[in-house]
């Protein structure tokens, strides 16, 4: 069966879809899009950005590839969404758990592997998407066309998407005891736009293939206005004028790419090379204001992050006899970062690193398969030195009762020092897949690692985004997490059961602190190292009662604990809340193929947390999907697909989302079409 | 037609299930052992947020309070008393320029004025020549609270500088305990000759 076959292919947990399920489930980010699949959550910055999560583990604890190339933006930043067109993925594999054998540092959480390089088949094929969502105004068209001659081959696509201020089922938000109150419950100032493109050549031989891909993704949105940087102002600027309009305080991002893939395939063996570089251009701009000791400043451009990234990949596959199956791979990636603004948060940065690995699939009798590698990996990190633009008084801490004393000098304050670092790190990984009759049943044991970004080892300054105060560790040695993951499916006679528990332990989890002490006036959060240990479990149970009607049922489990450090018992920040998932589905035949789904989002409440979290009262919402497609010509398909989400006009919150920190809910009912022509 | 090797296996398939537990039984038992130690553990962390008193004590009121008036040169004798379920970490004030009446709001009776406005008593002017010869005040100091405090009265002297502009300020008390939780208030104050 196509899922056994699936399932052995990796010990790992992985789950892959396609176009189908991206068009059907499509929403305002690609993240937001790929939420249903168990494990995957998307952390959401309003309606157009969200950062990927996979079992509750994001920023730099995963990684996203596309085309098989690590995606390098500003990850670190809460409010920094993944810079790719959710319209030019033509298939999206999540691997649950540690990836770090195959794609080094960042790989713990697991890998979002994107693909947007589709070979086209026809001389000219191709697609056009209308879409819209009710819920902020989004207009959107997406393009593609491609074609082939002989072993040539081209694809060409773009995507424009423009939306308004998002709705919120209140009328007011409190956030640290500021009132705000809603204009008709929208969201003012989280409008935004997007535009992209990409450009692919290539050449697809017997043996041979070479492509190269240039894209480009550009975005730009606003942020929440009432409670974003330093202090709630009343501003000048009239947000209430224009729902579309993209105000103060706002980020845009551009990220170019450009991807070159050649392989060599022959019976015995494959090589493959991929190198690539990245351009990832962000600014994120604000009202200026004077805070504590440095004075009103000149430009709106409170952060600007310019990252040039160049990677090499280099794999070799080797069948030896018809039992092994080797791997084995080189590869290098080089970073670097210059920021400017007048707000620090991080200081400039190159960091170079290489990695080598190797990793066997055994063959031990038919349905059952070890496998097992090993993973070097070295990088050097050097980040440089940097000083306030302004001045501040040196005053030391006073005590109550004593009277103030005059500063006795000024100083540029330094926030980082120049500091070169050195990581090392082996990594390893064995596991096993075992078909057995009807039960497909794997596990994976693997050690990750992960390198400590320059915001964890030289940030010393106010985030202003956030109103704290955050210091970095330059002694921080290098993520080590271990996890033992298992999978037991099962598939008989209509029903299937699939269920993934997993347990992760970190010796060394870098998190960042909140204190009881003040540092210029804001609460002081430090980077420190903690043993944390996390455990859970996804589950999927379906039935397909004939070719019409399919019933699922989906959970998930998450617990993470700080078991030393500072919080030992608290939990770690943003952690998932249990949820389930009821979903009965209508297929129906004819002369075109459509779908009628029904499903209930039940989510549980969330008091496990650490500060400044809240806890978050558990939700449940009612979501309406259908969809068909049918022939028109020859050759040409029409394909609609709508979706009514939070039905029931829930006011919600999601503790996952960064809006959870400002006491932002959740969008209220939302609906979505999509109109397109496949040809 | 399947092969006498998967014959077998279907035959066992319950069987298969008990012997990969069988041969797992470490690693499942170590799965449960830690899950009995760490699931339902006792809550005996910090769950809550410091606080920040209103009321003063039987023998002083807090000070200042929302919308209070002061002269330049007099002194603030700050007094609030802060309260923890666990206990206290430091505490921060900071005072800064008010005169664009932006909004902190944490006074209940805000919730109608977002502005942040109080009455004022005389007329309320913002001179811009007066404000162009004299700097806003800008005061910002962080006050330890000893060690083991669950209840704590906080009394500052802050001296109000002679040279620094009229109007309104903003006085913000922050306060954090020792488990990292910070409580904020936010008080409108007036500064006039």
């Amino acid at each position: 069966m196509a899922r056994q076959r699936q399932q052995m292919k990796t010990s790992q947990n992985s789950v892959s879809v396609g176009r189908d399920y991206l068009e059907q489930n499509f929403s305002g980010s690609l993240m937001q899009t790929l939420q249903g699949i168990p494990g995957v959550k998307a952390m959401s910055i309003g309606s157009g950005l969200s950062k990927p999560t996979i079992r509750g583990l994001g920023f730099n604890r995963m990684a996203v590839t596309e085309d098989g190339v690590k995606h390098e933006g500003q990850q670190w930043g809460d409010d920094h969404g993944l810079e790719i067109d959710q319209f030019a993925v033509d298939r999206a594999e999540v691997v649950k758990g540690p990836a770090a054998l195959l794609y080094g540092s960042d790989a713990i959480g697991g890998v979002l592997n994107l693909f947007t390089n589709h070979i086209p088949v026809k001389p000219f094929e191709g697609t056009v998407q209308l879409n819209g969502r009710s819920n902020n105004e989004s207009v959107g068209l997406s393009a593609k066309v491609g074609g082939r001659q002989d072993a040539f081959f081209y694809r060409a696509h773009v995507t424009f998407l423009d939306y308004a201020d998002y709705k919120v089922p209140t009328d007011s938000i409190q956030y640290y005891s500021y009132w705000i109150r809603l204009k008709d419950g929208r969201l003012r100032n989280t409008a935004g736009c997007e535009r992209d493109g990409s450009l692919m050549l290539g050449y697809a031989g017997y043996n041979f293939h070479t492509d190269v891909r240039v894209s480009d993704s550009y975005s730009k949105s606003g942020f929440f206005a009432d409670a974003h940087g330093l202090e709630v102002r009343l501003s000048t600027i009239d947000y209430d004028r224009s729902r579309r309009d993209v105000d103060l305080p706002r980020q845009w991002v551009n990220h170019l790419k450009v991807l070159s893939h050649t392989s060599w395939t022959e019976e015995k063996g494959a090589m493959e090379l991929n190198l690539a570089y990245q351009n990832n251009l962000r600014e994120e701009r604000s009202e200026p204001v004077s805070h504590g000791y440095m004075p009103k400043p000149e430009s709106s451009l409170e952060r600007r992050f310019r990252k040039d990234t160049y990677s090499g990949q280099l794999v070799l596959r080797r069948s030896l006899g018809d039992r092994h199956e080797l791997q084995t791979g080189v590869s290098t990636e080089f970073q670097h970062n210059r920021r400017s603004g007048w707000g620090f948060i991080i200081p400039d940065f190159e960091t170079l690193s290489m990695g080598a690995y190797v990793f066997d699939r055994y063959t031990l009798r038919e349905g059952l398969i070890v496998n097992a590698g090993l993973r070097y990996d070295h990088a050097r990190s050097h980040i440089h030195e940097y000083h306030d633009w302004y001045q501040t008084p040196v005053a030391p801490v006073q005590h109550a009762a004593t009277p103030s004393q005059p500063a006795s000098s000024q100083e540029y304050r330094q926030r980082s020092a120049d500091a070169v670092r050195r990581f090392n790190s082996l990594t390893w990984s064995a596991g096993v897949n075992w078909l057995t009759g009807d039960w497909v049943l794997k596990a994976n044991v693997g050690k990750s690692f992960r390198v400590p970004i320059p915001k964890e080892l030289g940030a010393d300054g106010v985030n202003y985004h956030i109103f704290r105060y955050e210091q970095g560790n330059a002694d921080l040695s290098p993520e080590e997490s271990y996890q033992i993951d298992a999978g037991v499916s099962w598939s008989h006679e209509g029903w299937n059961l699939q269920v993934e528990p997993y347990v992760n332990y970190f010796p060394n989890y870098i998190y960042l602190n909140p204190t009881s002490q003040f540092v210029e006036g804001l609460q002081l959060y430090y980077y420190t190292q903690a043993e944390v240990l996390r455990y859970g479990f996804e589950a999927e149970l379906g039935y397909e009662l004939n070719r019409h009607w399919q019933l699922s049922l989906k959970g998930e489990y998450l617990y993470a604990e700080q078991l030393s450090g500072d919080k030992i018992g608290y939990s770690l920040p943003f952690s998932t809340p249990w949820s389930v998932d009821a979903d009965v589905r209508y297929s129906f035949f004819g002369r075109g193929t459509g779908f009628v789904g029904l499903n209930g989002h039940l989510v549980g409440r969330q008091d496990h947390v650490v500060p400044p979290e809240r806890p978050t009262d558990g939700f449940f919402t009612l979501n309406i999907a259908a969809g068909q497609r049918f022939p028109l010509t020859k050759g040409t398909t029409m394909k609609v697909a709508l979706h009514a989400d939070n039905l029931l006009n829930r006011r919600y919150y999601d503790h996952t989302s960064y809006y959870r920190l400002i006491d932002v809910p959740e969008p209220g009912i939302n609906c979505s079409l999509m109109v397109g022509l496949d040809f | 037609m399947n092969s006498n090797n998967n014959s077998t296996y279907s035959m066992l398939s319950p069987f298969t299930v008990f012997s990969f537990v069988y041969r797992h039984w470490r690693s499942i038992a170590a799965l449960v052992f830690v899950l009995v130690f760490t699931a339902c553990s006792d809550d005996e962390k910090d769950t809550a947020k410091p606080s920040i008193l209103g009321v003063g004590t039987a023998s002083s009121v807090v000070n200042p309070v929302n919308c209070q008036l002061y002269h330049r040169g007099d002194t603030i004798h700050f007094f609030y008393v802060f309260e923890d379920d666990t206990e206290l970490g430091s505490f921060n004030i900071e005072v800064h320029d008010n005169s664009d009446h932006h909004s902190h709001s944490t006074e209940s009776n805000d919730h109608n004025q977002e502005s942040g406005e109080c009455t004022h008593s005389e007329e309320h002017h913002h001179d811009a020549d007066e404000h162009a010869a004299e700097q806003h005040w800008v005061y910002n100091q962080v006050f330890e609270i000893p060690a083991g405090q669950r209840r704590y009265e906080a009394r500052v002297d802050i001296p109000i500088p002679l040279n620094i502009a009229e109007g309104d300020y903003h006085f913000m008390i922050r306060v954090t305990d020792r488990s990292g939780w910070m409580q904020l208030k936010a008080l409108a104050i007036m500064i006039e000759d």
